[in-house]
């Protein structure tokens, strides 16, 4: 049976077919990232997680309609209640409370980005091909930036159209450039995601270390922004001092702050219900200070990454 | 057979050149890597010999384009390597010396991603993924994720991604490295067949000298940054003065005696085998010693031109 030879032809052969001239390897790679990201199940899971605000007052506001809509003398009880509802800050309730989730799905997308070719040895395979560490880094940030892009868009767009085309009279249209300032903080947020984790994953060689570190920077600093928030809270509406500045130095507070400023509201409670002195009514920071922030803070983790990328360990 | 040109590089006769490197220096730090380094490398399959640390795989990073040299220029099949690096490992495929996969991937999946990296369009990459590895031997094994492979297999797919593109030259960085003997027998196999009659050449690097005379063709050997030697290996095999070996059936002195009276050289027996030496031409001295068995009564069961092993040159490039 051994001398038996196949059929085929399995000897080499050139290829002789096209090449693609460099500089658009980012997109491959990219690609690929978005590829392995969209196999694993949980990200499916978290994606409806990530909405879950939207997702419960798109329920509320459906239901409040419906029954009010059957019954006249619930109208003046609707009335009441969109009244108490800011609509501004329903997006920024829905930005704020997908910011955990959005931080499981950037450690799922990107803590072994760059970690697990550091183990792999991979850097040499992407750099021995006509990549070069531009195209390398920029479609591994792509390929995390994107899908918590789209992640985060959807629904926001999904509760828009709801409230343009239902809640018109209440006020839904008031601010006609709430949706574009939403587009506009949304990919702030997933560049924000995007750059500390492509910065953190290329420090490491475990995607289970990097991911350890990048939690381990979000809870800590949200532990200080709570802190932050019990002080404003019982201050009781004066604002101290330190509060006003420090209450967003998180990745958190980065985003919401960001958020709180470019829509432009102080924030309210939740689902309308009627509060004063919640944490989510610290008042909004300044708009550019803010942003310099996020950016300052995206631009030194992606140098980070950029310095760690090697196709060689040069010892010099 | 390799000779200096006015600029003092050694270069081969009617053989296109794939790779030209003049003076070129490669410093980290304070450590010198490469020093002066001036060769060609022709068309073929070209062994880089040296000793660990000699700067082989830093000449290899260089030509990548991976490492910027301090001084000195060179080009890789017409492009220079200080500014086409892109242009240039286009036309490469490198097998590293480490382990090296991208994670979480199958074989025809990460074959067909380096074909994706190299330029090709998806499909062809994953039509030619199936077809390389195929040929690397790894065709039953294709759907199997990478880092369950053996070390043998990881040799094979490394060698796989190198070659999907269709490189014109292929780099092997340490290709049979923790190799068993059937592995590193397959591994050189599929190196040699590569290199032979399918327009592919071939640079590989190496400290195992029984790999390189395996496959190689020509060798280039580097020591401590420096080059020492260059050539085909037939060429740096000869001895000088073209001394014969030839063999007897038993020693004998007669024989050996009769021929230095004859004004030939001869050294003192290895087992059976006299090493003889003389300004003769091959034919005329084969003659000679054919006579001179006759006349002492030896039996002549061989006669062979002399030749040096790849690791006598080695050996001699290393003192010297």
């Amino acid at each position: 049976m051994s001398n038996i030879k196949p059929i085929a032809d399995l000897s080499y052969r050139n290829y002789d077919g096209p090449l693609k001239k460099p500089g658009s390897r980012w997109w491959v790679i990219a690609k690929n990232g978005i590829r392995i990201a969209l196999k694993k199940k949980a990200l499916w899971g978290l994606m409806f997680v990530s909405a879950w605000y939207y997702l419960v007052m798109l329920v509320v506001l459906f239901f409040v309609q419906q029954i009010t809509s059957s019954n006249p003398a619930g109208a003046q009880a609707m009335k009441a209640f969109m009244e108490r509802l800011v609509w501004p800050d329903q997006f920024l309730h829905g930005f704020s409370y997908a910011q955990l989730p959005m931080l499981i799905i950037a450690l799922m997308l990107g803590a072994g980005s760059i970690a697990n070719d550091n183990r792999a040895n991979a850097m040499l395979v992407y750099l021995s091909k006509p990549c070069d560490k531009r195209e390398y880094l920029f479609g591994k940030w792509i390929g995390i930036a994107l899908p918590i892009l789209v992640i985060m868009v959807v629904p926001t767009i999904i509760f828009y159209a709801y409230g343009a085309l239902t809640f018109r009279e209440y006020g839904f249209l008031k601010d006609a450039w709430l949706l574009p300032k939403m587009l506009v903080i949304i990919p702030i947020a997933a560049i924000f995601h995007a750059s500390i984790v492509v910065g953190i994953s290329s420090m490491f060689n475990q995607a289970r270390n990097a991911s350890a570190t990048y939690a381990g920077i979000y809870f800590i600093t949200n532990f200080f922004t709570l802190l932050m928030g019990g002080i404003w809270a019982s201050s009781r509406g004066e604002t101290p001092f330190p509060v006003k500045h420090l209450f967003y130095a998180s990745i958190d507070g980065v985003l919401i702050g960001a958020c709180k400023a470019i829509i432009g509201t102080k924030g309210s409670a939740p689902f309308g219900i009627q509060s004063q002195g919640g944490m989510s009514q610290v008042p909004a920071p300044a708009v550019v200070p803010i942003l310099g922030v996020a950016l300052l803070i995206s631009v030194v983790f992606v140098l980070i990454a950029w310095r760690k990328i090697r196709a060689v360990e040069v010892i010099g | 057979m390799a000779h200096e040109n006015s600029s003092g590089v050694l270069s081969y006769a009617r053989l296109v050149t794939v790779a030209r490197i003049s003076n070129l220096t490669v410093r980290y730090g304070n450590f010198t890597a490469l020093d002066d380094l001036s060769c060609e490398i022709p068309e073929g399959c070209t062994g880089l010999l040296g000793p660990n640390g000699a700067g082989k795989t830093t000449l290899l990073k260089t030509i990548l384009g991976f490492v910027n040299p301090t001084s000195g220029e060179g080009t890789v099949m017409d492009k220079d390597i200080r500014t086409d690096g892109m242009a240039i490992r286009q036309l490469i495929g490198l097998m590293p010396e480490q382990d090296c996969h991208i994670p979480g991937m199958t074989a025809v999946g990460f074959v067909s991603y380096a074909g994706e990296l190299s330029g090709m369009p998806p499909a062809e990459a994953l039509r030619r993924a199936h077809e390389v590895l195929e040929y690397c031997g790894l065709g039953e094994a294709r759907y199997r994720n990478v880092e369950t492979y053996s070390t043998g297999m990881k040799q094979r797919i490394k060698l796989a991604q190198a070659l999907v593109h269709g490189p014109k030259l292929l780099l092997l960085d340490e290709p049979t490295n923790g190799l068993d003997p059937r592995g590193r027998e397959e591994m050189l196999d599929l190196v040699r067949s590569v290199s032979h009659g399918r327009g592919v050449n071939v640079i590989v690097s190496s400290h195992l000298l029984p790999d390189i005379e395996r496959v190689c063709d020509r060798v280039i050997v580097v020591i401590k940054g420096k080059l020492r030697t260059a050539g085909t290996i037939k060429d740096l095999k000869k001895l000088a003065g073209q001394p014969a070996d030839v063999e007897l059936r038993e020693p004998n002195v007669a024989f050996a005696n009769m021929l230095m009276e004859k004004g030939l050289t001869v050294t003192p027996p290895k087992g059976n085998i006299y090493r003889v030496q003389s300004e003769l031409p091959p034919e005329e001295l084969l003659r000679v010693v054919q006579r001179t068995a006759l006349e002492s009564g030896a039996q002549v069961r061989g006669f062979e031109t002399a030749v040096r092993t790849l690791e006598e040159v080695f050996l001699e490039a290393l003192t010297a």
